[in-house]
């Protein structure tokens, strides 16, 4: 078999031609007729859509624009909550909300902010970035995009419209059971089904952004010259793909609680709400650094253009940003000091929490370092970025105070922390987004915002917020729990409270002049000059006018800072002198390279605009809001819908087989069109999707073994166990599809095409077997999911793994018509090697579910 | 082409496996910390009561700190000579050859491994101070 592979290898899919150009190359003038044709068909192929069927664009810059535009939106909304709320709280006794109003208040300004503002941002400014600074045309992956965004957007509108019916959550943002199982109403299942529907947008922009880092860099740009953003995009996705899953699992375990009665959280059968505590704070503390990274990465651009050299101590900050990212995970339980663990095991947390300081502090004094030994233009974004540096390390010291657990015990649920949040959030994300935006807007508009403006938005935020928040410190000290609506007259708050109120304003005041310089119409202003900044990295080569294409042609690669070090770079990419410079097929192309050296593999065929994505995220969002009002039918027609959507979408679009193998991507480099396996884009994005879901399983398995440590009989003694020999049918009929699936890939690979299709025939029977078996070990012997937490979660591992199987039916029937209908043939494979790659990952839920389901609680 | 240049190329040929290396030493803090963390949850729940006194568990995870700090000077090690500092005295790998790329590599898995060292060392010393599970 690998012989015919590496064959085909050879003869089909090798690079063709000179790699890397030689300097000869590169100087070679290019005919004017021929390069303005060349331009004008790139033109034609990358245009957007015009009138109302703008909205069907997938562009990066224009999704990139609407998602960043919209979790500013949410900010506002959410910023105005917190005023509401210090109106209620400048003075004692107040009852200008009812208290009622004010949990809502809380909760739905914490959850917007975090899961509508501050991720989100995060992915739209990847989105809208990440393609400048590799010079790429588009992100791979552009639909996904889309459908990431319009999935945002319904989701976010449909979170935040509650407040308004006064529907809205109110047990806090982070919903702790039994106070949210049991609230009354539907606020909690509004959180639960509206969020994870934001969540699945997030995981998916995620993927997106790593497989855009890993495999669509310019040729020659290796890992270490890429830019250090595209570091911390990497290290994000990665903690997403991680932090996500465990928060998404809780989800599933709580919603099947308040709607189905299992008892996962209550204690009197069993339950035990400290999972959700681990669970949500698996999530939570790796949140609050997928928030800060991305954020501090605008930092790492901004800075060196500010002391116009190369960064200080790149490798350092590699160190910084890989290291924050794992020992962040370390970090969860210094949320639950007070929870009555082990001491020993709070012990551990608290070193963890100091230890994080260190990679942190590092890329801080990295920056410092730049500073001191460029020549440093105290520009308006450096403005904010000194704030940002002043408020963080602020926040960090206070959190270096409370990683120390009995300190913590005095502060833990007062202002103190309130205080100690804010400044690490402002400081950490707030001033260095706006910085970002300040730095970036030239990029994304073509226009720049006003540095008068933009002076009096600074000293108006940074003294509001300080004004803010400075005295919570003191009235945490003195004793003021968060989340009260109201307090006495007599305890010493009232002063401090009215600070912090008329900071507040004054902070608002700071956001209300850069929301208007962002906002104002700058038709009749001159266009900003290509480079304003004088910076050195790629994005600053973007045209002043857009063309929708992002970079003319693809440049090589082999500096940090190309635009400073690699002379007349911008000339040639600008006259097509380097990769890319046509698309004589009226196409949409981008490069595929290599993860580490960034050769170049592939011209990968992009999609264009789309109404199908704005469909699926449509029905999907039907899925996911629908049952919050326990509206089942029309919840599974529409999921059905988003299916048929999708399938539809992947269908017309995805791993089209192209006209020719290969084609050429200029300088005399001729590239195959379409990969499948490891080498596509394609495949990553499965494998790094299934990574993320692999986590969640993992997460429910962690269920398990907590509540065998947690409670003193798990399972109970007398308990129902599943039966094991159709348990061990349903393993061993699952094994068989997943070979019966891989089958039909090597099957087809080797010219068997009938073969194939008899595989495929078998394998979504054999699935679909399977899965009945597997519900049938369970059900038949009476397993009552409502009586217990132990039948409960082995029908929740059983659940899940169905749905994944089903999903994996799917795909084996997609894969069954693509062979039928000759969308896959031997040579052109991608959707069987996707799937398979699934099915791995289906086969290994599989086993392990049937492994705890079956036989651990005998041992046990 | 001496023989000496064909190990150089051969070990600067595009290393697939090598930024999962980077992940080495923060994924043995990792182990390690995960490791001490279920083994207390599970002893303190399960095999002592709140005063008892712990100090075969504090041994064992004295014990498994230490195979984790060895564990990281070996990556460590193995990173600091693919970083090949003391023949080279490059610190900054800023050019785009495959050389470069290659030393990067091994610096910033020697780093991360003083990261992860500290990290781990970190984690023990609760286990220093603290007899019982409450």
């Amino acid at each position: 078999m690998s012989k015919t592979r590496t064959h085909r290898i050879d003869r089909h899919t090798d690079p063709e031609g000179p790699y890397p150009p030689t300097e000869e190359m590169l100087a070679e003038p290019i005919d004017p007729e021929l390069r303005k044709a060349q331009g004008e068909r790139l033109k034609k192929a990358w245009a957007m859509p015009k009138g109302w069927r703008y909205i069907s664009a997938v562009n990066n810059s224009e999704v990139g624009k609407w998602y960043s535009l919209t979790a500013f939106g949410f900010m506002i909304l959410a910023g105005i909550m917190s005023l509401i709320m210090r109106v209620q709280l400048a003075v004692p006794e107040n009852d200008f909300v009812s208290a009622d109003l004010y949990n809502q208040l809380f909760t739905m300004h914490g959850s917007a902010m975090m899961f509508l503002f501050a991720v989100p941002m995060f992915e739209a400014i990847s989105i809208l970035l990440l393609p400048g600074f590799l010079g790429a045309r588009d992100m791979p992956f552009p639909r996904l995009s889309a459908y990431g965004y319009w999935a945002f957007l319904i989701g976010g509108i449909f979170v935040m419209g509650s407040i308004l019916f006064g529907a809205a959550p109110d047990s806090g943002w982070f919903m702790y059971p039994p106070l949210a199982t049991q609230s009354e109403g539907i606020g909690s299942d509004v959180w639960l089904l509206g969020l994870s529907f934001i969540e699945v947008a997030s995981i998916a922009a995620a993927v997106e952004l790593i497989v855009g880092t890993l495999k669509c860099r310019p040729p020659g740009m290796r890992v270490n010259v890429m830019p250090l953003y595209a570091w911390y995009v990497l290290v994000v996705g990665g903690m997403i793909l991680f932090a996500f899953p465990p928060l998404i699992a809780g989800d599933f375990l709580f919603e099947m609680e308040r709607s189905f009665d299992w008892p996962f959280f209550d204690p009197t059968r069993g339950g035990d709400p400290m999972l959700w505590q681990h669970l949500f704070w698996i999530f939570g503390h790796p949140e609050v650094y997928i928030i800060f990274l991305p954020s501090i990465a605008i930092a790492a651009m901004v800075v060196p253009t500010a002391a116009q050299r190369p960064i200080v101590g790149y490798s350092w900050i590699v160190l910084s940003a890989v290291g924050t990212g794992f020992l962040s995970f370390g970090l969860w339980v210094h949320h639950m000091f007070t929870t009555g663990l082990p001491a020993l095991s709070l012990g551990f947390f608290s070193a963890a929490s100091e230890a994080v300081v260190i990679p942190t502090g590092i890329q801080l004094f990295a920056f410092v370092a730049t500073l001191m030994v460029g020549r440093v233009k105290m520009s308006l974004p450096m403005l904010w970025i000194a704030g940002a540096l002043a408020i963080f390390t602020a926040g960090g010291l206070t959190g270096v105070m409370i990683a120390i657990a009995p300190f913590d015990w005095q502060v833990h649920d007062s202002y103190f922390i309130v205080a100690h949040l804010h400044y690490t959030l402002f400081g950490g994300m707030v001033f260095p987004l706006i910085a970002g935006i300040y730095y970036f807007y030239p990029f994304m508009t073509k226009k720049t915002m006003s540095v008068r403006l933009g002076r009096w938005a600074f000293w108006l935020l940074f003294t509001g917020f300080n004004i803010t928040f400075l005295p919570m410190h003191l009235t945490g000290l003195k004793g003021m729990p968060r989340r009260v609506f109201t307090y006495p007259g007599d305890v010493g708050w009232d002063w401090l409270n009215m600070i912090s109120t008329i900071g507040a304003f004054i902070a608002a005041a700071g956001f209300a002049v850069f929301a208007y310089d962002l906002l104002r119409p700058k038709g009749r202003q001159p266009k900003a000059p290509r480079n304003p900044w004088n910076g050195g990295t790629l994005e600053w080569s973007a045209e002043t006018t857009d063309h929708g294409w992002g970079s003319r042609s693809i440049p090589y690669v082999t500096t940090r800072y190309p635009l400073w070090q690699q002379k007349g770079i911008v000339e040639r990419m600008d006259e097509g002198r380097y990769y890319l410079p046509d698309a004589e097929e009226g196409l949409r192309e981008t490069l595929v390279t290599s993860v580490i050296d960034a050769k170049p593999l592939q011209v990968m065929r992009v999609t264009g605009p789309a109404w199908v994505t704005l469909w699926a995220a449509a029905f999907t969002g039907g899925a996911f809001i629908l049952p919050t009002f326990h509206i089942y039918v029309p919840a599974i027609i529409s999921g059905v819908l988003a299916i048929l959507c999708i399938c539809y979408w992947l269908w017309t679009s995805t791993a089209i087989i192209p006209e020719k193998t290969k084609k050429d991507a200029g300088l005399g480099l001729k590239l195959p069109i379409y990969i499948s396996g490891p080498g596509a884009a394609g495949w990553w994005g499965v494998f790094i999707t299934m990574l993320g879901d692999a986590t969640a399983f993992a997460s429910l398995i962690f269920g398990v073994f907590f509540y065998w440590t947690a409670s003193p009989d798990f399972p109970p003694e007398g308990s129902i166990h599943a039966n094991w020999i159709v348990m061990a049918a349903a393993a061993a009929l699952l094994t068989a599809s997943w070979g019966a699936m891989l089958g039909s890939r090597q099957l087809n690979m080797n010219g068997r095409g009938d073969l194939a299709t008899a595989c495929l025939v078998a394998a979504p029977l054999l699935a679909l077997a399977g899965i009945g078996a597997m519900i049938l070990s369970v059900w038949l012997p009476g397993l009552e999911p409502t009586s217990h937490v132990y039948p409960a979660v082995m029908w929740g591992l059983v659940v899940w793994t169905s749905a994944h199987v089903g999903a994996g039916v799917i795909m084996q029937l997609y894969c069954l018509a693509a062979v039928i209908f000759g969308k896959v043939t031997p040579r052109y494979d991608a959707p069987l090697w996707n799937v398979t790659l699934f099915w791995h990952f289906v086969i290994l839920t599989v086993l392990v579910t049937a492994a705890v389901v079956a036989a651990l609680p005998r041992v046990l | 082409m001496t023989r000496r240049e064909n190990v150089e190329r051969q070990e600067f040929a595009e290393e697939r496996a090598s930024l999962w290396k980077l992940t080495l030493g923060p994924v043995t803090w990792a182990v390690h910390f995960a490791a001490s963390y279920s083994l207390t949850a599970v002893w303190c729940a399960k095999l002592a009561a709140p005063q008892d006194d712990i100090t075969l568990l504090r041994l064992i995870i004295g014990a498994g700190t230490i195979v984790a700090l060895v564990v990281i000077l070996l990556f460590g090690l193995s990173a600091w000579r693919q970083w090949n500092y003391t023949q080279t005295g490059r610190a900054t790998h800023a050019f785009g050859d495959a050389e470069n790329r290659h030393e990067f590599l091994g610096h910033a898995a020697t780093l991360l491994c003083g990261v992860s060292f500290i990290g781990t060392l970190y984690t023990a010393i609760p286990v220093l101070v603290i007899g019982s599970c409450t």
